[in-house]
């Protein structure tokens, strides 16, 4: 009954209203918020002074990307169940960055982790860890701005480079002036939003489709599973073998350990009791987000297996709108589209942040240490806005599914940077020979195996599962671990290279961002653990090697 | 020293809970089970509920011992004489 068709809103005044809106609100906030912006410490961290409640929501919708309106709901019509397996874990970011690091980078006053890396290794490695962080943000920046542009098409009609344009400088403009502070007071209001403007038009859907449990949801769809089952009978087959899932770990939740916009969030906590708290909060509100957006998917693959809604390839990122279209009034649905650009500005800022500290603080002022505040925080301003620009040049030819590019650079954090940072705060024998081999060629063999470079050299030919970068991830992680260990341990049993070592300064450096006052040579220390984690980490870039059978 | 050992055990602990309570769905690919649950799959229900209700409760815990390692830092520092500072380097 329903066609292929142009799915866009008839009046776009109405949807063009409510953005504006948004945008004012947003802009007003950023503004109050960031005149005190004095310092790179006030711009990055938003003066490391920011509550555990409004952190902890800021917290989440940094993390939920656009890709919880628009990428998401698609990779469910493609994939469906073990897509919605591969997000839950997603949820364990925050936690693991607060238990494993961030509370350490926090004591330690970092700014970003590759601030870390440059005081534990020096400032070889961290400008090469700080370029690979700058990939990794820009490539995430792309999703954002690919996902911008695709609301915009939808929601006015216009063309797709043009709302690039318009909409991406606009929006760059906004997260120039309003630095961490406006940006986490915004994050903190844009997660509001997120959460009613997807969760609330969930349920008008799901009355419309004949639901009962529309009153909550994220949980309450049992009642549409007997339909589903029968119109689809595989809706709920884990489809891969336990190896897919496995490698799940590697990739995403290691690789969400290396995200350098979401340490920053630990960063801007006031104190640690907060920043604790803070990952209390983000994991509630991420999960109810995270659960209602399953439900979203399968209201989708509902829709479509049993109501006759016929949703073309290129469409499937627009799932979430479609619903929206089909089942609720227009207005609901440019409310829904405010809630999809708040999501994608949220992290965009996020992505642009990361990458105005990575260039100016990271390899600018590690270059240039003496360059005067004022200059250091223009340099910031202007590298925000230039990486903003890039991912709107780079949007120009997007790739098909958002997410995936998205969850690739998840590896790519996963690979360079993540090793370093979780064995320079656990380990005192790892050094900077031991990062710089592990975080260069670990992320050369993640980029060779990647689909993108050389086609026909992938780990499983098994197009989503290399693209997301799962099977790359499942080999490189583990080798730059084993790398990182071995050659520290080699180097620092070599006499030539002991005057070019910091060993010291690392041990008190260790001591310190543990919250200890005194230096004990059995702290951290143990060649156990490290032994360990390289035989563990052998065996599974072994598996990762063998037959995937895809 | 206890409250080193403490916190080593506490992190390494933690990180294991918080990767298994994340990804029941690996458990449920290694171990399949055939029943339902809330009307849903056992197989899809248990991983979402556990990827949103078992974290947040990891988190709360997590917190509270986190901050209790802390404590028990600061306290092996304050007992710490002048004298011990530059020994044992």
């Amino acid at each position: 009954m329903m066609e292929a068709q142009n799915w866009q809103l008839s009046n776009p005044i109405l949807g063009l209203a409510v953005v504006g809106a948004t945008f004012l609100l947003f802009y007003i906030v950023g503004f109050i918020s960031n005149r005190k912006s004095a310092s790179a410490k006030d711009l990055y961290i938003g003066g490391g002074n920011v509550g555990a409640f409004t952190n902890g929501l800021a917290m989440a919708s940094t993390y939920m990307s656009l890709a919880t309106f628009l990428g998401i709901t698609a990779l469910i019509l493609q994939l469906q169940v073990p897509f919605i397996m591969l997000w839950i874990q997603l949820i364990l970011a925050i936690p693991l960055i607060t238990i494993i690091y961030g509370t350490s980078l926090r004591r330690m006053g970092a700014f970003s982790p590759t601030h870390f890396i440059r005081d534990r290794y020096g400032v070889t490695a961290s400008i090469i860890a700080a370029l690979f962080m700058i990939l990794v943000s820009i490539m995430y920046a792309l999703g954002q701005m690919i996902g911008i542009a695709i609301t915009f098409e939808t929601l006015l009609g216009i063309p797709y480079l043009t709302g690039l344009f318009v909409f991406g400088i606009i929006i760059v403009g906004y997260i120039t002036i309003g630095g961490m502070a406006g940006a986490t007071n915004n994050a903190a209001i844009q997660m509001v939003i997120i959460a009613l403007m997807f969760i609330i038009p969930l349920g008008a859907i799901m009355k419309a489709v004949g639901a009962d449990g529309w009153y909550f949801p994220p949980l309450f769809y049992s009642d549409m599973v007997p339909a589903m089952l029968e119109s689809l009978p595989t809706f709920f087959d884990y489809q891969f073998s336990p190896k897919w899932y496995f490698s799940i770990i590697p990739a995403l939740t290691i690789g969400a350990l290396g995200l350098p916009h979401l340490a920053m969030r630990v960063y801007t906590a006031s104190n640690l009791k907060s920043a604790r708290s803070a990952m209390v909060w983000f994991a509630f509100i991420l999960g109810l987000v995270f659960s209602a957006t399953y439900a979203m998917g399968f209201v989708g693959v509902y829709a479509t297996a049993t109501q006759g809604l016929t949703i073309s390839e290129g469409d499937a990122d627009k799932l979430t709108i479609i619903l929206n279209l089909v089942y609720n009034p227009e207005w609901v649905t440019a409310l829904v589209i405010a809630g999809a650009i708040s999501a994608g500005l949220s992290t965009l800022s996020g992505n642009l942040l990361a990458i105005g500290a990575l260039i100016s603080q990271d390899i600018i002022a590690t270059l240039k240490p003496n360059i005067p505040q004022r200059l250091s925080l223009r340099i910031g301003f202007i590298a925000i806005f230039a990486g903003g620009l890039v991912s709107i040049l780079l949007a120009i030819q997007p790739p098909a599914f958002l997410v995936v590019s998205i969850l690739w650079a998840f590896g790519l954090a996963g690979v360079t940077n993540a090793p370093l940072i979780i064995v320079g705060v656990w380990w005192k024998e790892a050094n900077k020979f031991g990062a710089i081999v592990a975080s260069v060629v670990g992320g050369a063999i993640y980029i060779i195996v990647s689909p993108f470079v050389f086609p026909s050299i992938v780990l499983t030919g098994h197009g989503v599962t290399d693209g997301m970068g799962l099977s790359g991830a499942m080999l490189a992680v583990p080798i730059s671990f084993i790398l990182l260990i071995v050659v520290s341990y080699i180097t620092n049993r070599m006499p030539g290279l002991q005057s070019k070592l910091t060993k010291q300064s690392d041990i008190e450096l260790i001591e310190r961002i543990h919250g200890w006052k005194d230096i004990k040579s059995y702290r951290y220390n143990s060649t156990v653990g490290a032994g360990i984690t390289v035989v563990v980490s052998a065996a599974v870039a072994i598996w990762a090697l063998m037959p995937w059978g895809m | 020293m206890k409250a080193y050992k403490k916190e080593v055990q506490f992190t390494v602990w933690m990180t294991v809970a918080f990767i298994l309570v994340g990804n029941v769905g690996l458990i449920f690919s290694i171990f399949p089970v055939d029943a339902m649950l809330f009307g849903f799959p056992v197989m899809y229900i248990v991983p979402i509920l556990m990827g949103w209700f078992g974290v947040f409760f990891l988190t709360i815990v997590a917190g509270k011992i986190g901050n209790r390692i802390d404590d028990e830092i600061d306290s092996e520092n304050d007992a710490l004489g002048v004298s011990d500072e530059v020994k044992d380097v």
